[in-house]
């Protein structure tokens, strides 16, 4: 019901139009055709994991923005990492978007905890999508949420290398002065 | 964890104050959490008008301008296309594209008289379920000027038009998506199928 609602206002036309039309974001309980959100989905929005957010100036932080409200979703994904050892030590998200989205990026927030940034990558949209029986119009929540993986990892990398270059500029300076 | 602030759905807060955690708007999830930086990067991924449909508080102009180097966040692969393709041609390029379909697949499922085979369009979105096989959906994504596809076999995939082609192709595979449903439906169904 209140997925419902807030579908109803907020939602940009494109998105209605298409949740409108497989009817998934009927309330759970509605007549006809009984499509219910799966009681992970459920369970992640009533329960959320991790959600918050970290400095984004940390260098230990690694931040995946993707989506656009357009679409009707967006997930913020920021993961904290283990300099040394290149693990994953904390995760959190927001997410604006439906159900299916919120439950997607909370699920990647927890199966990338504890993970080798390496392995993180490997983890696919469909498992996440089997995961938490996700109707074929919301196959690409998951999608999105294994791109907002992704994209933190990117961005932790791409923070660690600029920080490495200016590393690298501090250092030739004091050679220069030496 | 009565500071908490959880935004989850799209629900504003009163809404809520019956069950559910304390919610915050979409503009306090930015303002608060995120520097200017990856509001640009999400402006520059959606354009202009939407954004303002959302954050009537917040003056956020296209952003195309705003360099890449400004923000560390990684923009999101789907660039704004509404600069390149008009939407009213668009429209009628999708509309088109998804009328065919349906046409020719419902000849198809006439012709092939498959167990479980149903297309249906409604609100403009096109169903075909294939039984136990598993279920197509194809739907406009107006936004951001795209067909998007979500397929049993090769999971979601978003499509743009390619006007040097004249077809529909997913970037990232460089898939067109009459010939990538002609492709998978054939062999799902065990019959070819000709949708062009």
């Amino acid at each position: 019901m209140l997925l419902r609602a807030g579908g109803r206002r907020l939602l940009a036309p494109g998105l209605r139009r298409v949740l409108g039309g497989g009817g998934l974001l009927a309330d759970p309980v509605a007549v006809g055709g009984g499509r219910a959100y799966h009681e992970r989905v459920v369970d992640h929005y009533e329960n959320p994991r991790n959600v918050g957010s970290f400095e984004n100036d940390d260098p230990s932080v690694g931040t995946g923005l993707v989506g656009a409200p357009a679409c009707g979703d967006v997930m913020k994904l920021q993961i904290r990492v283990d300099e040394s050892s290149g693990k994953i030590v904390d995760a959190c998200f927001k997410t604006f978007g439906c159900g299916s989205a919120i439950a997607s990026s909370s699920v990647a927030t927890e199966w990338v905890k504890g993970k080798q940034m390496e392995e993180v990558l490997t983890i696919k949209n469909s498992e996440i999508a089997k995961h938490l029986s996700l109707p074929p119009v919301k196959l690409h929540c998951s999608m999105l949420a294994e791109d907002a993986i992704k994209a933190a990892v990117k961005n932790y990398e791409a923070k660690k290398a600029k920080l490495g270059q200016k590393g690298k500029v501090t250092a030739a300076e004091k050679a220069a002065e030496a | 964890m009565a500071s908490r602030k959880l935004f989850l759905g799209l629900t504003a807060a009163r809404r809520l104050r019956s069950r559910a955690p304390v919610l915050v708007p979409l503009s306090a999830l930015l303002e608060a959490s995120t520097s200017t930086s990856h509001v640009a990067a999400a402006t520059q991924c959606s354009g202009v008008g939407p954004w303002g449909m959302f954050l009537s508080s917040r003056a956020l102009s296209s952003t195309r301008q705003v360099a890449q180097s400004a923000c560390d966040a990684p923009a999101p692969s789907a660039v704004g296309y509404r600069s390149i393709l008009p939407e009213d041609e668009y429209h009628k390029l999708a509309d088109e594209t998804i009328q065919g379909l349906l046409e020719k697949l419902e000849e198809y499922g006439d012709s092939i008289q498959m167990d479980g085979f149903d297309i249906d369009y409604g609100n403009q979105v096109l169903t075909l379920r294939l039984g136990e096989l598993g279920t197509y959906v194809v739907n406009k994504q107006a936004p951001n000027r795209q067909i998007w596809l979500s397929s049993p076999v090769s999971g979601p995939s978003k499509f743009d038009w390619d006007a040097s082609t004249k077809g529909w192709i997913y970037r990232r595979t460089g898939a067109n998506l009459v010939q990538l449903l002609e492709k998978e439906i054939g062999e799902v169904c065990g019959n070819s199928v000709e949708l062009s």
